[in-house]
């Protein structure tokens, strides 16, 4: 059953295909809903890489998440990126295309982080354009990823969910709520993360992530290095309330274990979005 | 209040902080930096959190830049950074990032410059040493990205009237490199590799050839003889089969081949998978 306003499937549980995990995905053919694709781990390799990702995309939905795209940047968009993103998704036949709210890089470079934007008028102007743009190359709406930061710009004259709200809006784009991502932020900028996915336009969410970090005290990091904490779950709980079913999917990037383990935390999703649909009727019926 | 800066300007300011080599303060005290934003007015464009200070906080950004680019350029050298040792080769990965910033989207190709750069770094201990093994590692993940192509099979040998070999052009494998060096670097990578290793070899310059190719999706690497080298350098150059068979055997001395060592590479070379054609040109 899809949900949003493009009729993109609820693809179920998913995990993001890691290479470590490779030689497990393809001697077991492990019983999973479908996987992520790192974008850029696949645009110039014609290698092992690219031949797992064919027996992958034959057996399973995958749908693409990008890391470099720079949809703030404000140097003009890498049209060969591009082509190549398109040719990607076309081969593994993705569900979508995603990648973040963030800048990477400019006069030329990649700094290859997620660089936060000030959410400004003029910022969402920039962004807005590119959006469109990029949507129109790839033929289909882009989707982007509410980002982990550590900063927050005194310029900044709106919260981050209403950037992306009426980014979304403006753009016609659609959205990867990731609710580790809001609970990073909440703790490093001190606001209150259900507001955050209160105000996220539901229609527009295509995608969930979840994923583990690590609480430095002073702040949090987004390692994916980690089971996911309990607040993120009841986030996810919260938001998946909101959306009903959408595709939903666990990220573990550093120190990852075996596949097994990776799968099982995802799983533990299911068993929320049926408490989640649970109190949904309650509290419509009430 | 805070200080208005044009978003171009605002992520000049931003990357200069993010990729400078020194601390955090230092990098906002940076020429760069100053350009766009003065160091003295950062608490206007970076407000501070209840824990952090802005400078602290454009710090984190700071500070994961070099961790990320050793974290890509080890995963292509492992054996340079093992001969270096974890705090040389940190150094050297934060003096090459400011002399070859990646420009690409993709972190794959960040470390292509690294064996040129190791000639002129400075402090890098046994050079030549150090340049050969990163010429071979970078080979290595060349090889490993290749396009991929098909090999020359039976079909198309047999299709070769036996005349016509002599005119043959052999067309290597895209993820094929053939190297020539002036250490044994191959046996100290299989060292790291097979973690048998000391740690500080004293190998004595000695001269090494080395085949890099990739099949059924693994990266081969073989040692070649000098005389295997040369033949292998002439058939990859495009050197019809009948020449280069001709001037290895004319070489003379240690470095003539045998016709038995002539059948052996050959064998050797096509069932690995060197080869993807071979293309005999109309005669006359």
């Amino acid at each position: 059953m899809a949900t949003n306003r493009w009729n993109l499937p609820d693809l179920g549980i998913g995990v993001g295909l890691r290479t470590v995990h490779f030689g497990h995905i393809l001697a077991k053919r492990p019983k999973v809903d479908w996987f992520e694709v790192l974008s850029e781990n696949f645009m110039d390799t014609g290698g092992r890489p690219m031949y797992v990702l064919d027996q992958v995309a034959e057996a399973y939905p995958v749908a693409l998440h990008g890391v470099s795209l720079g949809i703030g940047n404000t140097d003009p968009l890498d049209r060969e990126y591009l082509r190549k993103l398109k040719d990607l998704a076309h081969r593994t036949r993705a569900h979508w295309v995603s990648d973040h709210l963030c800048w990477t890089g400019v006069a030329g470079r990649n700094v290859h982080d997620l660089l936060p934007m000030p959410y400004t008028e003029e910022a969402l102007r920039h962004t807005v354009e590119r959006v469109r743009a990029v949507s129109d190359r790839l033929e289909r709406p882009l989707v982007l990823e509410n980002p982990s930061s550590y900063v927050e710009f005194a310029a900044s004259t709106m919260p981050e969910w209403e950037f992306l709200a009426r980014l979304a809006e403006a753009a016609d784009c659609g959205l990867l709520l990731d609710v580790n991502n809001v609970y990073v932020s909440s703790f490093n900028h001190g606001f209150d993360p259900d507001l955050y996915v209160d105000a996220i336009p539901s229609d527009r969410v295509v995608q969930y992530h979840l994923a583990g970090h690590s609480n430095k005290g002073t702040h949090i990091v987004d390692t994916h290095s980690d089971h996911a904490v309990a607040e993120v779950w009841e986030l996810y709980r919260r938001a998946w309330r909101r959306t009903g079913p959408v595709a939903t999917l666990y990220e573990w990037d550093e120190d990852i274990p075996d596949f097994d383990v990776v799968h099982r935390e995802a799983l533990k999703a299911r068993a929320l979005q049926g408490e989640a649909v649970t109190t949904a009727a309650s509290i419509h019926g009430a | 209040m805070a200080l208005e800066v044009p978003l171009p300007s605002l992520q000049r300011w931003m990357q200069s902080v993010v990729v400078h080599p020194g601390a955090a303060g230092e990098a906002l005290e940076s020429e760069a930096a100053q350009a766009e934003v003065p160091a003295s007015r950062l608490a206007e464009v970076i407000l501070p959190s209840r824990t952090l200070t802005p400078v602290e906080r454009v710090g984190i950004y700071h500070g994961m830049y070099l961790l990320r680019m050793e974290e890509a350029l080890a995963g292509d050298y492992g054996a340079l950074k093992h001969f270096l040792g974890d705090d040389a080769f940190f150094e050297l990965v934060r003096g090459y990032v400011q002399a070859h910033p990646s420009q690409s989207y993709t972190l794959n190709r960040l470390g292509d410059h690294l064996p040129e750069y190791l000639c002129t770094a400075p402090g890098v201990p046994r050079r030549e040493f150090c340049h050969d093994l990163a010429r071979l590692e970078l080979a290595v993940s060349q090889a490993f990205d290749a396009e991929e192509t098909p090999c020359l099979g039976e079909a198309e040998i047999a299709a070769v009237a036996p005349g016509d070999w002599e005119r043959g052009r052999l067309q290597p494998v895209a993820a094929f490199r053939l190297l020539s060096f002036r250490y044994p670097v191959n046996g100290y990578l299989d060292s790291v590799r097979n973690e048998d290793h000391d740690h500080h070899p004293r190998a004595k310059a000695r001269d090494t050839w080395t085949a890099v190719y990739r099949r059924d999706y693994s990266v081969w690497r073989h040692d070649l003889t000098r005389p295997a080298h040369d033949l292998l350098a002439d058939l990859a150059a495009g050197r019809p089969l009948g020449e280069a068979v001709s001037a290895a055997l004319g070489r003379g001395g240690r470095r003539a081949p045998t016709q038995d060592e002539l059948f052996r590479w050959f064998r050797e070379w096509v069932s690995g998978g060197v080869f993807r054609s071979v293309e005999v040109p109309d005669a006359g």
